[in-house]
């Protein structure tokens, strides 16, 4: 059976904690970040409406880490199964992105690998999108149909639990008594929610209607003014590509131990200055503008070359973290507007 | 193949040669044979240091040790030239594409080095002079700033030149008394009918600013943008693809380079700076 019916959450959670080690969203004011999850807390888990704030990322591409032991022995963190629970069609896509990268199959990334086979995915529906999110503007849904383990819709009286994999369909095999069959109504009233929603997103993006895919604004603006001035409220606190989902760039360095040596694998930023210099000092992105449309090139035209799909699942999350007030919509809607006029003049001709 | 792309294997610097004021080259053994095709690229550690990006200077024949030149310019490279014999290194790779010998064969190659630049390219005359009958001819126009920073002194004023194929002319930038050579940017001595541009290849190697006027003179002769050859000098930190540092446009250095045409990455900005 691939789909049943919860009536509350701790009983799930508790189940995956007994097997596991489980992050739960927190509430944090307006916001949501992640926090392990204790089953002796008697109070009903907290269910995120939206995205938590910080990336699903984290869990699979830690801040930093130990990429590589060298010149002697250590020992390496044994990656046990771990579960998060509350994440978002957007999360989800996000992972998507990473796998590519990091699961290449030419240079496999161990740790990523590892940590990947190992994580167990509890997905939600989205009911009350953010002003910021903007997943309906590059391909997303507020809801999830592949790549978790188990989806959660919230519904009227609890949830309709999914298994969208063999992990997922044997822990609800194993695990029949915390759920029941689905109310005859259930699965309507998801669709409408989830229609809802999607309505929601929407009305939340209509005045940054689009007349052309983004890759091809994007990269027919490649020479816009407008690269330089968005730059211009950019303070550079490189805050859009660390809660990005889908951003993972790093930097390696190498530390020395006391009897080994390690490479260390780090977080590291497109928008910082030195970024691209080279010893002997050449840079060919000093210019911050040079780097601010190297980011956008990078998600929209670039990856989406290589891996056949773009690099941003719409979260919302840099509009929501730039200190400076940027908003990759306006920027997008600004370019889309240039590359009419540019087309008009061509035609005009 | 090493599991983890992050662990370099251990190696030894087992001599070093000066070459010029500010190069050296070290001779490494890797614990285990190390196969790598000519022009791709290894990063090597300095142990608890850090690790830097270089293109082999000796001929893919020699599985057991390689020849590493490097020019001192930043940390990494400050404290391996302080190095000596017997330091324990570590190696990662080899990465990248290499250039494409097999596609030059039948043609003239034509191959402008400046300054370090001349060690992939000592790499690759190695790889094409093995083979030299497979090559209508390999003409060399090498410079540098002054006559003792060309490095390799010894096979460019001694069996290089004399190669049965091999047409090699040397410039300094800057000359001493004991210079009888041509004076000037390794540019005034490439000349439009030193090869046949419809039959040849161009392989360019040196710092960004020879690397663009070479390029642009290049072009200016005739020579098609895909019969030029550039290594890229970029930020390679990974190796492998993913750290995003050396991209140009929509290329990974690392992977989808070092090695490049011209036609291939024209199109975006300030690839020399």
């Amino acid at each position: 059976m691939d789909k049943v019916f919860l009536k509350n959450l701790k009983p799930l959670l508790d189940a995956i904690a007994e097997q596991m080690e489980l992050y739960v969203p927190k509430k944090l004011g307006d916001y949501y970040s992640f926090s392990r999850y204790k089953p002796a807390d008697s109070a009903e888990p907290v269910f995120n409406n939206i995205r938590v704030s910080s990336p699903a990322k984290e869990f699979l591409f830690p801040m930093r880490e130990m990429a590589a032991v060298y010149g002697g022995k250590a020992e390496t963190p044994d990656i046990k199964p771990f579960a998060v629970f509350g994440l978002k069609n957007c999360d989800l896509r996000g992972i998507k992105i990473l796998d590519c990268v990091f699961k290449e199959e030419e240079f496999l990334d161990p740790s990523y690998v590892a940590r990947r086979d190992n994580m167990f995915i509890i997905s939600s529906d989205c009911f009350d999108p953010a002003e910021t999110c903007f997943c309906n503007m590059v391909g997303g849904q507020p809801f999830a149909e592949e790549g978790f383990d188990l989806n959660l819709s919230k519904v009227k009286g609890g949830f309709i639990v999914e298994a969208g994999s063999e992990k997922g369909q044997k822990f609800v095999k194993d695990n029949m008594r915390i759920f029941t069959d689905l109310p005859a109504d259930a699965e309507s009233e998801r669709d409408q929610i989830r229609k809802k929603s999607r309505t929601r997103l929407d009305e939340i993006n209509a005045e940054y209607l689009l007349d052309n895919p983004i890759n091809e604004i994007v990269e027919g603006c490649y020479d816009s003014p407008l690269f330089e001035e968005e730059a211009g409220v950019c303070v550079e606190c490189q805050g859009c590509t660390r809660v990005c989902p889908t951003c993972h760039c790093f930097y390696l360095y190498d530390t020395k131990q006391k009897d080994y040596f390690g490479k260390m694998k780090m977080w590291d930023s497109c928008m910082r200055c030195d970024y691209a210099a080279v010893a002997g000092g050449e840079n060919p992105r000093k210019i911050l503008g040079d780097r601010s449309r190297h980011r956008l090139m990078h998600k929209f035209v670039y990856f989406l070359e290589r891996y056949g799909i773009e690099m941003c699942v719409g979260c919302g999350r840099c509009v929501e973290g730039c200190a400076g007030g940027s908003e990759v919509r306006q920027l997008l809607k600004k370019l889309n507007e240039e590359l009419k006029d540019k087309k008009h003049t061509k035609v005009t001709k | 193949m090493n599991e983890n792309p992050y662990k370099p294997i251990d190696a030894e610097i087992i001599d070093i040669i000066d070459e010029s004021p500010t190069i050296k080259t070290f001779v490494i053994v890797p614990q285990s044979e190390f196969r790598f095709a000519t022009g791709q690229f290894v990063e090597l550690t300095l142990p608890g240091i850090g690790e830097a990006p270089f293109t082999p200077s000796s001929s893919p024949k020699e599985t057991e040790r390689m020849d590493i030149s490097i020019m001192k310019a930043g940390q990494v490279t400050g404290l391996l030239h302080e190095c000596g014999k017997g330091q324990k290194v570590g190696i990662r790779g080899p990465y990248g594409n290499g250039y494409p010998v097999d596609s030059f064969v039948g043609k003239e190659v034509l191959i402008v080095g400046g300054g370090v630049g001349l060690a992939p390219i000592r790499s690759l005359f190695l790889t094409l002079v093995d083979r030299i009958k497979d090559f209508k001819r390999v003409v060399c126009r090498f410079g540098a700033r002054t006559p003792e920073d060309l490095i390799y002194k010894e096979s460019l004023f001694g069996e290089w030149p004399k190669i049965d194929g091999v047409d090699m002319k040397l410039t300094v930038d800057n000359s001493d008394d004991g210079w009888s050579g041509n004076v000037g940017v390794v540019t005034t001595i490439v000349k439009s009918d030193d090869v046949d541009i419809n039959n040849s290849a161009v392989v360019i190697c040196g710092p960004p600013i020879m690397m663009k006027f070479a390029t642009m003179q290049a072009l200016e002769y005739g020579f098609r943008p895909d019969d030029i050859y550039l290594s890229m000098e970029k930020n390679m930190s990974c190796g492998i693809g993913k750290c995003g540092h050396c991209m140009i446009g929509k290329y990974y250095v690392c992977k989808d380079g070092p090695v490049f045409t011209y036609e291939q990455i024209r199109k975006y900005p300030k690839i020399w700076d």
